[in-house]
Parts: C-alpha cells; sequence; structure tokens
C-alpha cells in the first residue's frame, strides 16, 4: 500500500479519484458489478437496478440528514426516531381525523411539519444548552420513540388513507422478469431532487459554505462572520425535515406503518455517509459520495444475495467495508498531515 | 483539622454532579416506595440487582475508552462474542450432562476461554486505533457490525443452549440474599476504580482524554495507553457476555443491541467527561442503579417500558443541560475542561482534544506534526510532499 500509493499519484488518473474518493467508490462499483455480472449474468438487468434504486430510495436521503450534520462536526442518531415519528404519526393522523385523505402531498408536508418540529427538540438543546449532539440526539431519539410508542400508537397499520394507498402503487418503471416483476416508485424523483438540492445548498449558497466553516473549526466560523448558533439551528431542523421526509417514503413504500421499524438502523445510514468521504471531524464530505456510499452498500446486499451468499453475511460484510473504508480515510489523512510542518508556540 | 474539612468541602465540591446524583437517587427511591408498596421491598431489589449487573459491567466498559476521549461502539458486539465462544463450547463438550467436579471445571475453563475470545476483540479495537490511526467512533462502529456480522453467519441467527447448572448458577444464584451477578459487578467496580485511580496506566488514560498532544509531549506512550483502555473495556464487555448468557441461559448474536446507547446514557450521567479526561466509578455505578429505579419503578406503577423510554432522555438531556449550564457561569478553574469543550461548540464531542492548554509545558514549542516528535512510529518517505491537495 504505501509503494502503490506514490506511484499512483504520478499517474494524472489521481486526480479522477475526487476530493471525497468518489473515483474510488465509483471503481469499486464498476469492479463489483462488473464481477457480480461475471458470475450471474442475470445481474446486468433492468430488475437489479430498480431493486438498487428502491433500496437506495429513503436511505439517501436519510443520508442527506446525516451528511450535513456531520459535515457540521456533529453526529446525529435520532434521525431514524424522527423518520418513522413523523411517517406513521401522519398515517395514524390521516385515518382518525380524514385530513387530507384523498392528497398524498399533504401526508408528505405533515410529515415534513413533524421532522421541523422534532428537529427543533434537537436545536434547541444542542445549540441553547450547548451540549453535545451525541448525547442530545441520543436522549431526544429515546424521548421520540418513545412518545411515539407510548401515545401515538403501537400497532402495525396496513390500511392506508386513499391518497398515500394510491402513491405507494405509483411506479415510474416497472420490469416484467420471470421472477415477478419489479418495481420503482415514483418517489425515487423527489429523492434525486432532495438530492441535488442539498448538493446546491452545501455548495453555493453562504449557508452551506458555512455549515462547512463550522465543521472545520466552530470558533474560526465564528469570528470569520458565520453565525455559528442561527447555522446550528438551520442544520438540525433542516435534518428533521429532510428526516420526516425520508420516513414517510419509507411508510409509504413498505405500505404496511410499522412503528418499531427504523429505529435502530441508524448507524448503517452513519456508515455510508462515512463511506462516501464525509470527515467524522466534520468539514469534510460531499453529496456525490454520500449517494455512492449508499448505492455501493444497497448494491453490496444486492449482490450478495445474487451470488448465493446467505443473506447472514450481509452484516459483516458492510461492517468490514465500513473498516476498509475508514481505515483508507484515515491512513490518507495522515500521509497528508506529514508534510504540514507549522511552528506554532503553546499557550504558556 | 482545618485542612481536613478544607479538602473534604473540596472534594465535596469536586464531586458536586455525584452529590446531585445521589440526591437523585434517594428521591426517586423515596417517590417510588410511596406510590408503589413493593419498590422498596428485598425481592424487588434483588430483580433489580439482576438487570443492573449486566448493564453496569458494560457502562465501566465505555467509561474506560471515554477517559481516554474516545468511545467504545462494540461493547454488546463483544460480549455476545464472548457469550457465543462459551456457550459454543458447553454445547459441544455437552457440558449441561456433566456432573460435579467435570462440570465445574468445565464452568471455569469455559468461561476463562469465553472471556478472553472477547479479550481478544479488544485487541483488534486497539489496533484499528493505534496502528490504523482510525477514531474509536468509527473504528468501533466497524467493529460493532464486523463482530455481530461474524457472530450472525456463526449461529445463522439462533441461539446456543445448553449450558451446565454450575454455569447458569452465576448469572441467577444469590450470596447471602445478594444476587451473584450484583457481586460481580461490585468486584469488577472495585477493580475498575483500582486500575483508573490507583495504577500508573489508569493516570496516563485521564492523561490522554485530558489531552492527547500534551501527553504524547510529556512522553507518554499513546498508543500503549490506548491498546490497555481498548483491551481493558472488552475484558469487561465479556464479562457481561458471559453474565448475560448465564442468566438467559443462551447466548444469540443480537442479544441487548440497546445496551450500547444506555451504557453511553449512564456514563454521561454519572458525570464522565466525554471529551475525556475526568470521571468517577462510583458515578458511573450510581448512575446504572438510579437509573434502575427508575426502570422498575415504572414498571412497579403500571407505566409502560416506552414511558420509561421518555423519562431516560430526558433525564439525560436536563441533567446534562443543568450541568452545561451552571458550567457555564462557573469562574472555576475546575471547569477548564468544559471550557474547552463550550470554545470548541457543540459538536467537541466527536473532534479531537486541540487545545494545548494545562499540561504542555510553559513556553514550549509545539510542532504541529507531532509524528516525528514522538518517533518510532514509521513515516512513509515515498510520499511526495504536496501531499493531496484538494
Amino acid at each position: 500500500m504505501s509503494a502503490l500509493v506514490p506511484a499512483l499519484r504520478r499517474l494524472p488518473v489521481h486526480r479522477l479519484r475526487g476530493s471525497n474518493n468518489e473515483g474510488v467508490l465509483v471503481l469499486c462499483i464498476i469492479v463489483l458489478s462488473l464481477v457480480v455480472g461475471f458470475s450471474d449474468s442475470s445481474f446486468w438487468s433492468l430488475p437489479t437496478l430498480l431493486n438498487i434504486g428502491s433500496a437506495s430510495l429513503e436511505n439517501v436521503v436519510f443520508a442527506m440528514a446525516v451528511l450535513i450534520i456531520i459535515v457540521s462536526g456533529g453526529i446525529d442518531v435520532s434521525f431514524m426516531a424522527i423518520g418513522i415519528f413523523a411517517g406513521y404519526g401522519v398515517i395514524v393522523m390521516t385515518n382518525h381525523t380524514g385530513f387530507g385523505a384523498s392528497s398524498a402531498w399533504v401526508g408528505f408536508l405533515l410529515a415534513a411539519g413533524i421532522g421541523i418540529l422534532l428537529g427543533t427538540l434537537n436545536a434547541a438543546a444542542i445549540a441553547a444548552l450547548r451540549l453535545p449532539t451525541l448525547i442530545v440526539t441520543l436522549g431526544t431519539q429515546s424521548i421520540i420513540r418513545g412518545v411515539l410508542l407510548a401515545y401515538v400508537g403501537a400497532k402495525v397499520i396496513p390500511n392506508y388513507p386513499h391518497g398515500l394507498d394510491k402513491l405507494s402503487t405509483n411506479y415510474l418503471v416497472t420490469a416484467h422478469g420471470s421472477g415477478g416483476d419489479t418495481r420503482l416508485n415514483i418517489l425515487i424523483l423527489p429523492a434525486v431532487l432532495i438530492c441535488v438540492a442539498v448538493s446546491l445548498l452545501l455548495r453555493y449558497t453562504t449557508l452551506g459554505r458555512g455549515i462547512y466553516a463550522i465543521g472545520g473549526d466552530p470558533e474560526s466560523a465564528r469570528r470569520a462572520g458565520f453565525p455559528v448558533f442561527g447555522t446550528q439551528v438551520f442544520i438540525y431542523v433542516f435534518a428533521g425535515l429532510l428526516a420526516g421526509i425520508a420516513g414517510m417514503m419509507h411508510v409509504t413504500q413498505v405500505q404496511l406503518a410499522n412503528p418499531y421499524e427504523l429505529v435502530g438502523g441508524e448507524l448503517d445510514v452513519i456508515a455510508a455517509v462515512v463511506i462516501g468521504g464525509a470527515s467524522i471531524f466534520g468539514g469534510r464530505g460531499s453529496v456525490s459520495g454520500t449517494v455512492l456510499g449508499v448505492v455501493l452498500i444497497a448494491l453490496i446486499k444486492n449482490s450478495l444475495i445474487l451470488l448465493g451468499v446467505p443473506g447472514t453475511w450481509q452484516r459483516a460484510t458492510v461492517g468490514l467495508l465500513l473498516l476498509v473504508g475508514v481505515s483508507a480515510q484515515a491512513l490518507s489523512v495522515r500521509s497528508r498531515r506529514q508534510h504540514v510542518d507549522v511552528l506554532a508556540e503553546a499557550p504558556a | 483539622m482545618s485542612d481536613l474539612t478544607e479538602r473534604m468541602v473540596r472534594r465535596m465540591l469536586a464531586e458536586r454532579n455525584l452529590f446531585g446524583l445521589a440526591i437523585f437517587a434517594i428521591l426517586v427511591v423515596v417517590l417510588f416506595s410511596i406510590v408503589s408498596d413493593n419498590f422498596l421491598s428485598v425481592v424487588n431489589f434483588q430483580s433489580m440487582g439482576f438487570q443492573v449487573a449486566e448493564v453496569g459491567l458494560l457502562s465501566l466498559a465505555v467509561m474506560l475508552s471515554m477517559l481516554t476521549g474516545g468511545i467504545d461502539l462494540s461493547i454488546v458486539s463483544v460480549a455476545n462474542i464472548a457469550a457465543l465462544v462459551a456457550a459454543q463450547l458447553f454445547k459441544s463438550q455437552h457440558a449441561d450432562s456433566a456432573t460435579g467436579g467435570q462440570a465445574l471445571v468445565m464452568t471455569v475453563g469455559f468461561m476463562l476461554v469465553g472471556i478472553a475470545a472477547g479479550t481478544a476483540c479488544g485487541v483488534l479495537n486497539g489496533l484499528i486505533i493505534t496502528k490504523l490511526r482510525v477514531t474509536p467512533i468509527l473504528a468501533t462502529l466497524g467493529t460493532l457490525q464486523l463482530l455481530n456480522g461474524i457472530a450472525i453467519i456463526w449461529t445463522g441467527g439462533m441461539a446456543i443452549y445448553g449450558m451446565p447448572d454450575a454455569f447458569l448458577n452465576i448469572g441467577t444464584g444469590y450470596v447471602a440474599q445478594i444476587p451473584v451477578p450484583v457481586i460481580i459487578l461490585l468486584v469488577a467496580a472495585a477493580a475498575t476504580a483500582v486500575f483508573v485511580n490507583r495504577t500508573g496506566i489508569g493516570l496516563r488514560m485521564k492523561l490522554v482524554g485530558a489531552n492527547s498532544t500534551a501527553a504524547r509531549y510529556s512522553g507518554l506512550n499513546n498508543d500503549r495507553v490506548l491498546m490497555m483502555t481498548y483491551i481493558a473495556s472488552a475484558l469487561l464487555s465479556s464479562v457481561a457476555g458471559v453474565l448475560i448468557a448465564a442468566r438467559s441461559a443462551s447466548a444469540n448474536a443480537d442479544y441487548g443491541a440497546s445496551y450500547v446507547l444506555l451504557a453511553i446514557v449512564i456514563v454521561v450521567l454519572g458525570g464522565v467527561n466525554y471529551a475525556g479526561g475526568s470521571g468517577t466509578v462510583t458515578g458511573v455505578v450510581l448512575a446504572a442503579f438510579v437509573l434502575q429505579f427508575v426502570s422498575s419503578g415504572f414498571n412497579q406503577v403500571g407505566f409502560n417500558n416506552f414511558l420509561y423510554s421518555i423519562a431516560q432522555g430526558c433525564i439525560l438531556i436536563v441533567v446534562l443541560g443543568i450541568n452545561s449550564v451552571s458550567a457555564r457561569w462557573s469562574p472555576s478553574s475546575r471547569f477548564a475542561i468544559l471550557g474547552r469543550r463550550r470554545r470548541n461548540g457543540p459538536g467537541a464531542a466527536s473532534s479531537p482534544p486541540a487545545a494545548l492548554a494545562g499540561i504542555a509545558p510553559p513556553g514550549a514549542f509545539v510542532r504541529s506534526d507531532p509524528d516525528q516528535l514522538a518517533g518510532g512510529r514509521s513515516q512513509d518517505p515515498g510520499s511526495p510532499p504536496e501531499g493531496e491537495n484538494q
């Protein structure tokens, strides 16, 4: 590895690697696709693509929420609780009151609203009490999940309001295969739109650059004139909004509202974001890398099934991938740091 | 005499968090003993003891890593590996039909093998953190998934049964009315306290946690300290795992996934500084008992688990919120570390200690490349000087 890296760097190819290892991820995806494709020709087909799309659809939106928070130097373990609270809560509310039952739009708007409210809870504790993000979101995760199961409902709901029911079977593409049809829900379009919006936000707005600045060093960001408090509030409210929408997408897609779902899967999404090149210390990370990270994990899970590997291997494989990803990242940071040689005087 | 009084007052002030927690514990006990008739019964305290032991041991494991400024998320996976190894050995040797001395030898032997296997996972954590320089939170997130994955592959998601009574007694027996797991927890807590407070390695762990850069310049071998920390953490987790197997009479790849977050809640509630450097074993054990009191009390009053979940989250945020706000208003130097966190902003829990205050020798020139001064660490001579430009 140590001999290979400098040799590779002399080639212009290394520019393809991207600032957050996006190139490496693309390479992984291509190599994996080729390997799986050669051993099982049915891999190269539309159903595979649709399966991966369906599997990534909601995760990519959750991952956007996590990305923004990780870029800002924080970490969130409450987003799944927010997601299922919003998704399940909207189904319960609409079934009870009949409000907005005919339109899926209303459902998603309500979910977004619930997400914003719950995100505000996080924002208040983090920005006002100045508590560390991991601890606050651990607390809010328990609270949100507890309120959902104790007061909103603890039963699986199979009957959906009319509007959401229609949306859940509104497919963008359907592939007819021998083993049945594979479908991709129309929700992939809003998911892509959200990724584009987050990308534009992070890249081209002052607010987005402020998120990177805070993640790099909050004190420097403050002295550079970024409103740290306001940006923090925005980050957690916006992440709540995204989590609410993603939760609604999940509930819509599975066509069965189960309040026990999602929570517990936080670490998988965080793993995808980290594999996608975001630095856990903040200040680094990109939408393209995150999307690739989510897709890579979905692809691996999908190909393990195709290759006939038992489903029990999935978790270990993703764990190994995460360890390899973060080790590679740590090693590259280390070799970069070795050449920075600045003298600084320690405070006496 | 006045010197002694002064020292006691100082100590009381320094452990204000512990003091508050003790008062909170008493309040909870008083409240529930008024509301529920059975709360103050021996049986209830015994049943609480069985539950608190496992999570208390896991919390001590998290505490050790948090003292060094890191975190160990892999505790439950490690515990399950230890439990599975022991259970598999019992099963393959048909230990449940063994009797007398043979069963005893098997129990002790296989338990130790299980604990050794779990501790080996700690070596893995340590190697990833010290050799590959991966942040503890990510390294242990990875091993959490990897070890859990290996356990799932191994068992196919099934539980393993077939342990001898001698082994099960460890998880369900009593000594003088006190559940054995509680005794194990207290012994482990005492050992951890000695390890942290009375040994050189314990002091070094706190120094590394308070300021890893300063610790390195003071001549400490940070890598060795971290290695020992994650091995000790895995050892405690493995003991918890064996206890879990002995109490539930089975071992399972997916047992206790929710314990990871619960253990972190307990440790932070127990007054351990999440940025590293300080914390007491007493606080952690007390916090474990407090949460168990609340959980058990809720149960007795007829509240469901979900309400307990809400209470747990509220306690965490309220207690820490009060600490954080009061720390901001206190000019006392005791809060130097809290001050550092405040400067770094809310995200500082997952960021490395950046400030070079405190332990660094006054006026020392510090190079931003600690690896060169530390020496002995391998360098990469072939890399071009421009590094990776973005």
